[in-house]
């Protein structure tokens, strides 16, 4: 899931205190999890927000609210008439929601209320971990699972480098070196001898560095395409 | 457990349009004839019966505090501190 972590309430004031009507937006999906941006979220920074205005003695209608994804239209578009009466939205929803409400609701702007960190696991409560790099040709099938992109610090395909240390990084005696974890989860595995294989130097282009990404599934686009061009012609008649 | 927070800013009020936060924040002199509003979130299975024990022995304590019986303190969530707060209550007592 996408983890993220609330931006400090200085920071939301900082963006926010020249407005007087502001919607708190959450997102219920994978910023709720991690307790950063759910509907629980947003009241409390909508109430932390309405008691600095207070503080400040400045006169502000600070509302809340939350859809179960923002990273989808047809969560959010129903409260449409909600923000229309706004001045700005704090959506404290991942980077993704707020790009895409940004885009789908005119022209009021919407800010980010968290700081998007990274594609995490939770292995428990409380904690939450980055496991995947998501740069689009993934190699966890050569790596015993363990991604060497995003939990190796220097992401080397053919590692280890020479900082592994006691099964610890270089840069850290509290991060696990992660090509040490490769090498024994696959001897665990009897897979051992995979890594005898040198890998290529990584085509970076399916990552960022190939410019935004997009997939599209064809006939389902297509599909969509035609049943908004008949609910079209249909209302026309 | 039993943990007091106080009203970020209860002086506020009082306080001009204009004043920077770090003036606010100074603790203003306290009234003798002041009294707080305390909002008491009390566990149902010991502090309320405490309270209900010290009501049954006939104890007394100041009437700006109101308690509030929770089927457990761990049903308290942030937002209740928070909303407490912004009624403008003085301090908010959990008891549990």
């Amino acid at each position: 899931m996408i983890v993220g972590q609330q931006k400090p309430i200085e920071e939301l004031w900082g963006m926010l205190k020249d407005f007087k009507k502001i919607m708190v937006f959450g997102c219920n999906t994978c910023v709720a999890v991690c307790h950063a941006g759910g509907a629980k979220e947003a009241e409390i920074t909508a109430s932390l927000l309405r008691i600095r205005a207070a503080e400040e003695g400045v006169e502000m209608n600070i509302e809340h609210g939350a859809c179960e994804r923002q990273c989808e239209p047809e969560f959010f578009m129903p409260s449409i008439e909600k923000f229309k009466a706004q001045d700005v939205i704090l959506s404290t929803a991942c980077g993704v929601g707020v790009n895409l409400m940004s885009s789908q609701i005119g022209d009021m702007p919407v800010y980010p209320g968290l700081n998007t960190s990274f594609y995490g696991a939770v292995p428990q409560a409380g904690v939450f971990t980055e496991v995947c790099g998501g740069c689009g040709n993934c190699v966890l099938h050569l790596t015993g699972g363990i991604c060497p992109i995003v939990r190796c610090s220097k992401s080397l395909l053919n590692g280890p480098c020479g900082g592994t240390n006691n099964g610890k990084c270089e840069i850290s005696s509290e991060v696990d070196c992660a090509w040490y974890l490769i090498v024994e989860r696959m001897k665990k595995l009897g897979t051992l001898e995979k890594l005898f294989e040198i890998q290529p130097p990584k085509n970076w282009g399916t990552a960022t560095a190939g410019g935004p990404r997009k997939i599209v599934i064809e006939h389902i686009a297509e599909l969509e395409e035609k049943e908004e061009n008949k609910a079209t012609v249909e209302v026309k008649k | 457990m039993a943990t007091v927070a106080e009203a970020p800013g209860k002086e506020a009020a009082s306080m001009p349009v204009s004043t920077p936060i770090s003036t606010i924040e100074k603790p203003n002199e306290v009234p003798t004839n002041w009294q707080p509003n305390i909002i008491a979130f009390a566990c149902h299975y010991c502090a309320f019966a405490a309270a209900d024990l010290a009501g049954v022995m006939r104890l007394t304590y100041p009437t700006g505090i109101k308690v509030i019986r929770m089927p457990c303190t761990g049903k308290l969530d942030h937002i209740y501190v928070l909303r407490a707060f912004e009624k403008g209550v003085d301090g908010v007592f959990v008891a549990g």
